[in-house]
């Protein structure tokens, strides 16, 4: 390691409306590491790292690069310096393609005129360097979230950042995806660069990182190198506690069928067919785990069955009522409980404060309203109680859900979905993004809700989560149910082979 | 009904729908720049009126259209850069300041109208300009290529509005900045630079339009442009943002006005019919593009000032 | 928003609206000053700052048309407000009866004429007849058929105050209203004689706003007399549906030629448009309202004028034998109300000219009644 750190931040403290989010936060970074910033949902990881890239402005410390103070006042001035940043929420414009997402603030090898041909074709092969194999003509509103992030990568890729911020990169993708990515950022260190990596999920932390600062309440509260850390001791110094990583699972009774699809056909955003002729039956007290690659037709089935998508053919039953192609509220009433993908777009409305988000399914029912009005008292106490339970931290409850942690937003809408008792429960990445406290509560309450009897689809690329909760696992390939297996006599390794396509029998018929 | 299908009154009725679209076209075409990136200007019209006063005297005083064009340029760009400041730098609410703009050319172009001039006095117009050769073709000739020359002006700024959105990183800086601010703001692409360059180019183009139209009218009353500038923002939504549907709109807009002219003048709409049929262009223009454009969505970003951290 | 865009907003709305105000009375005080009465330009002056500097103080601008005159009040002048939906100067229907007061003003002692115009919002001109009457002025005209509804509820609270309506034929029954209007059918009559002689299309075209009062009263004479003139000619009416519209009025212009026209008329302020069209083609054009030789020197015809001081004389008449409203008056042919004026640098035949003043003649005996 070089003699001067590349990057040193002293004594940082960043405020907010009744948050400190940053204290005297000391961080540094040399050429060729990868150092991490672990912390719990709202711990400030963020905050520091926005400092960094010019977002915002700290209330006092100062940054130096390459041992001489610099001031960061904007993403201009950051990218000047060389830095470049992966955001934990998506920073891309929807309606413009992949390859101009990629050359937005670039100059053009055309003057004036935009040299997409040029852009595209070095896409590709950057693709084809580190393995993130994109369209560059699709738009970007058409992919999946792992596509998407893999668009982040590229824009961060192209622009040769010697110091790359990655605000929880990995939320998003499959193991084989984050396995080319690190090998893609190790590519990166062994150039010279330096990497600051933030991650909620430890195992990746102890693959990736040489040095880890923990953050607890704006503060460092503990520094270490990896060797020597385990998944455990890190989970402690994070939390301040032990934390249990695989949840205990009761036997239960299963129940009726209380969500069948029966040949259900979906097209996607490109006119294709992303859902074919698809069946699936989950009853009460199961938890139904669909394993898959992102982009398979997972988001279009959660989507397809909240009514918020047209099915081309085919049937949705929720508890006994038809529901195919109604509207979202429809479906709700017959009993759905809906945690979506994309929960800064689809599940929450930032603006809005935290009381407001955690009302919005129930603002019509009986015991919030009052001759006709919001009955305040009532939905104050409801809202502060699930707060409460779900360890959201913010402020207030009149704080506008978009200046929350990206974590806690997540923990605010699952707090909301699962604070009724639904007939059925689609759930999407339920704890993408969430600290493992966090995640360990929700997966608690998971198994709560399946031991009411809640019939649960639930959606995760992360097969610890499928294994350590599933009662039963669908693996999805290009639309279709690859098959289902129950993850007690299954080994990972199969469901692996068939999450690339390759099927049960496909598999066993050599050996037969 | 069999004097509408004579060559004369055919001909008319489209040459008065491509001239009626003109004014229309010019004012649209530069607030698509400013909604694409995220500016909603309500302010079109009182931009088009002074543009429309400072083309009407220059050409009054100097007996050049060419500096009445100037001269409405002129009127654009400073007023543009004051809609600007107002909206991006100072983050005024977009549905209200507009109003303020209108209503400061609305009295201000009356008022330099009174003082400066007095009685309307009639003023050299726009030269008419026959395209060789195609100007010679039957029919199509006198519809569509002899016309006064910001006829022309105005339609070739289309593929140039177009290629600019479509082709320049300047437009992509544009559709980027009226979608997601953030995203281009991370980036480096400055939000506030790229809005105060779209709202210029629409009061540009909206003193252009005005100095156009009472040039090519050869005359300036008070309120000249009768609110075209509502109707231009109008047409940008339901031309969807585009170049060529804000085209197809301003062209239908100006065919159903010039048609129901043609009709009232030959009777065919009866007298007792005309105030209705006065309403019929904005009516049909309304319809006909709502069930066209309703595919599109109007930029994630628009009227929404841009705070970078927040 | 922040504290400071609202503020920087409120001064720019401050700023504007000062502006706007001065517009308004800056039409005033061209007009005002216009007039030869040497007495009232200097009540006026004050208010005639360049408009910069007025800006800076909005307070006492918007206050200035109350503080004009305090004292005058008191003595035997008279004091004369104009509403009116158009600009002062706009050759047509408003310049009408600014042309009028000014005659009066020259043959009479007033000690003041204050003119709002521009008003074609009728919620504006109802709060400046208000204004006017609060301020104590004794003769206030409101010049627009629209404004009728607002005079209604304005007069019985001011009974001390005269007011006049045009163009209308209804005092609401009350005392202290007076109506006037214009047969400009008359006029339009004799032109369209003229018209049906002069085309060699055997096409006239007539551009109209609506299809209501004043302009249709005039557009009927006009068809009328036309038709009555020479059974084998056309006459096109297009009503644009609007009286401020100059680009569609030019349009309806280009939709006569067209057609074939050869002479046009129009009536309402929006019609300097259809005058462009007619000077670019060569088509012969009569004026009505005011005469608008002026815009196109080379084609207009004739111009029928209207002569409002021959009512306000009747008015002020009774106003000063202490009847202030109750009557109607209407100018026409025979009381001069009505004057056809000639374009000088029109050479028109001896022969139309005869059958015009035939025409004329005719309407003035009732031989000949326009519009039946
Ligand atoms: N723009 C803002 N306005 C007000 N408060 C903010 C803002 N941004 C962040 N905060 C607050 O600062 C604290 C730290 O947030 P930050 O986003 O840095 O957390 P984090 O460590 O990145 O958490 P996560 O793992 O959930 O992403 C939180 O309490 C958050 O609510
Ligand atoms: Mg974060």
């Amino acid at each position: 390691m070089a003699e001067v750190p590349m990057l040193e931040m002293k004594g940082i403290t960043k405020r907010f409306p009744g948050v400190l989010a940053n204290d005297r936060v000391d961080f540094d970074l040399y050429a060729g590491e990868v150092h991490t910033l672990l912390g719990e949902n709202g711990a400030g990881k963020s905050t520091l790292m926005k400092i960094l890239y010019g977002l915002y402005q700290a209330d006092e410390g100062k940054i130096l690069l390459n041992g001489r103070p610099v001031e960061i006042a904007s993403p201009t001035s950051a990218i000047e310096h060389n830095i470049g940043m992966i955001h934990q929420h998506f920073m891309l414009v929807d309606t413009l393609t992949v390859a101009e997402n990629v050359a937005l603030g670039l100059p053009s090898s055309r003057g004036v005129l935009t040299d997409l041909d040029a852009v595209s074709e070095k896409i590709v092969a950057l693709g084809k360097q580190y393995g993130l194999e994109i369209d560059p003509a699709a738009t970007v509103w058409q992919l999946a979230v792992g596509q998407k992030q893999r668009v982040e990568i590229i824009k961060a890729l192209y622009r040769v950042a010697r110091l790359l911020i990655l605000d929880e990169p990995t939320a998003v993708l499959t193991p084989q995806e984050v396995e080319q990515l690190f090998a893609t950022l190790h590519q990166m260190t062994a150039d010279g660069r330096g990497l600051i990596f933030i991650s909620h999920k430890l195992h990746e932390v102890l693959a990736l990182s040489d040095r880890i600062t923990v953050l607890r309440h704006g503060r460092v509260t503990g520094n270490t190198t990896t060797e020597g850390a385990t998944r455990s001791s890190l989970a402690s110094m994070m939390v301040g506690r032990e934390v249990k990583l695989a949840p205990d699972k009761p036997e239960t009774e299963v129940g009726p069928a209380a969500l069948e699809i029966s040949g259900l056909r979906v097209i996607g955003d490109r006119g294709n067919v992303v859902i074919d002729d698809l069946d699936l039956e989950v009853h009460t007290g199961e938890i139904l785990g669909i394993a898959g690659v992102s982009g398979n037709g997972q988001r279009e089935l959660a989507e397809t069955i909240a009514g918020l998508r047209q099915a081309e053919s085919g049937s949705i039953v929720i508890a006994g009522s038809d529901v195919t192609n109604q509207t979202p509220a429809g479906v709700r009433s017959a009993g759905l409980a809906y945690v979506p993908e994309g929960r800064m777009k689809d599940g929450s409305i930032g603006p809005f404060t935290v009381a407001e988000n955690l009302l919005l399914i129930d603002h019509n029912s009986k015991e919030f309203l009052d001759a006709g009005l919001l009955n305040f008292e009532a939905i104050r106490k409801h809202s502060q109680s699930l707060v409460d339970e779900f360890a959201v931290k913010t402020p207030s409850l009149d704080t506008p859900v978009r200046s929350l942690s990206g974590g806690n937003i997540q923990k605010l809408i699952l707090a909301r979905e699962l604070s009724g008792t639904p007939n059925v429960l689609v759930a999407s990445q339920p704890t993408r993004g969430v600290d493992i406290g966090a995640a360990e509560y929700i997966h608690i309450r998971l198994i709560e809700q399946r031991d009411q009897s809640t019939a649960i689809l639930m959606i995760s690329e992360d097969l610890d989560e499928i294994f350590g909760l599933s009662d039963r696992v669908a693996v999805m390939y290009e639309g279709k149910i690859m098959g289902i297996v129950d993850p007690k006599t299954v080994g990972r390794e199969d469901v692996g082979l068939m999450m690339a396509g390759v099927s049960q029998e496909g598999r066993s018929a050599p050996g037969a | 009904m069999s004097d509408f299908f004579t060559e004369a009154v055919l001909i008319a009725t489209v040459a008065g729908a491509i001239r009626l679209a003109v004014p229309l076209l010019l004012a649209s075409l530069g607030e698509t720049f400013g909604q694409r990136s995220g500016v909603l200007n309500l302010g079109v019209d009182g931009i088009m009126l002074l543009g429309a006063f400072a083309g009407y005297y220059t050409v009054l005083k100097t007996d050049n259209v060419w500096y009445g064009l100037l001269a409405g340029i002129a009127v654009g760009i400073g007023l543009g850069l004051a809609s600007s400041l107002i909206s991006v730098t100072l983050q005024a609410e977009q549905g209200i300041s507009g109003i303020g703009v209108y209503l400061f050319g609305l009295g201000m172009s009356d008022l330099l109208f009174q003082r400066l001039v007095g009685t309307p006095v009639p003023i050299t117009k726009f030269p008419k300009v026959d395209i060789p050769g195609l100007s010679d073709i039957p029919w199509l000739g006198r519809m569509f290529f002899q016309h006064s020359v910001v006829v022309y002006l105005a339609f070739l700024a289309v593929p140039l509005a177009m290629f600019i959105i479509n082709r320049t990183t300047f437009g992509m800086n544009i559709r980027a900045v009226g979608e997601n601010p953030e995203a281009a703001d991370s980036l480096g692409v400055s939000v506030a630079a790229v809005r105060y360059a779209t709202v210029t180019i629409g009061g540009t183009m909206a003193g252009v339009a005005g100095a156009a139209l009472a040039i090519d009218l050869g005359i300036f009353q008070q309120n000249l442009t009768n609110a075209q500038g509502f109707i231009a923002i109008a047409l940008v939504y339901f031309g969807a943002w585009r170049p060529l549907g804000v085209m197809a709109g301003a062209l239908l807009y100006g065919f159903v006005n010039s048609l129901v002219l043609q009709f009232k003048t030959l009777g065919i709409i009866p007298q007792s019919w005309s105030d209705i049929a006065a309403m019929a262009p904005a009516v049909i223009t309304i319809l006909a593009l709502v069930i066209v454009a309703r595919r599109f969505r109007a930029p994630a970003a628009l009227t929404k000032p841009f705070t970078r951290g927040t | 928003m922040s504290r400071n865009a609202w503020i920087w907003l409120g001064v720019a709305a401050a700023a504007l609206l000062v502006i706007i105000i001065v517009a308004v009375s800056g039409g005033d005080d061209e007009t005002t000053e216009t007039t030869e009465a040497a007495e009232t330009t200097t009540t006026v002056a004050e208010t005639t700052e360049a408009p910069e500097e007025t800006t800076e103080a909005p307070e006492e601008t918007t206050e200035a048309p109350e503080e004009t005159t305090t004292t005058a009040a008191a003595a035997e002048p008279i004091r004369i407000a104009i509403v009116a939906p158009s600009a002062s100067n706009d050759l047509a229907f408003t310049q009408s009866i600014v042309d009028a007061v000014n005659v009066i003003e020259s043959e009479r002692d007033i000690a003041e004429v204050a003119i709002t115009d521009g008003t074609f919002v009728v919620e504006d001109a109802a709060a400046a007849i208000r204004d006017y009457a609060t301020n104590g002025f004794d003769l206030v005209i409101a010049h627009g058929s629209q404004y009728g509804g607002s005079l209604q509820e304005i007069a019985p609270d001011f009974p001390e105050t005269s007011f006049a309506w045009g163009t209308a034929a209804d005092t609401f029954g009350l005392p202290n209203v007076f109506a006037y209007e214009a047969a400009s059918d008359e006029g339009g009559y004799v032109m369209g004689v003229m018209g049906a002689a002069l085309t060699e299309s055997s096409t006239i075209g007539i551009v109209g706003p609506i299809e209501v009062g004043d302009a249709k009263l005039y557009v009927d004479g006009y068809k009328a007399g036309a038709e009555a003139a020479d059974s084998g000619v056309t006459v096109n009416v297009n009503y644009t549906g609007s009286f401020s519209d100059v680009a569609l009025a030019s349009e309806a212009a280009q939709a006569h030629v067209a057609a074939g026209a050869d002479v046009m008329t129009g009536t309402a302020q929006m019609v300097v448009g259809a005058v462009g069209v007619a000077n670019d083609q060569g088509i012969l054009w009569f004026g009505t309202q005011a005469n608008q030789t002026s815009l196109a020197p080379d084609i207009v015809v004739a111009s029928q004028v209207y002569k409002w001081e021959v009512v306000l004389r009747e008015i002020l008449d009774n106003m000063e034998s202490g009847t202030l409203g109750g009557s109607t008056y209407k100018i026409d042919l025979a009381n001069e109300g009505l004057v056809i004026e000639y374009n000088p640098d029109f050479e028109l035949s001896d022969d139309v000219k005869a059958l015009a003043d035939q025409a004329i003649a005719d309407i003035i005996s009732g031989s000949i009644v326009p519009t039946g």
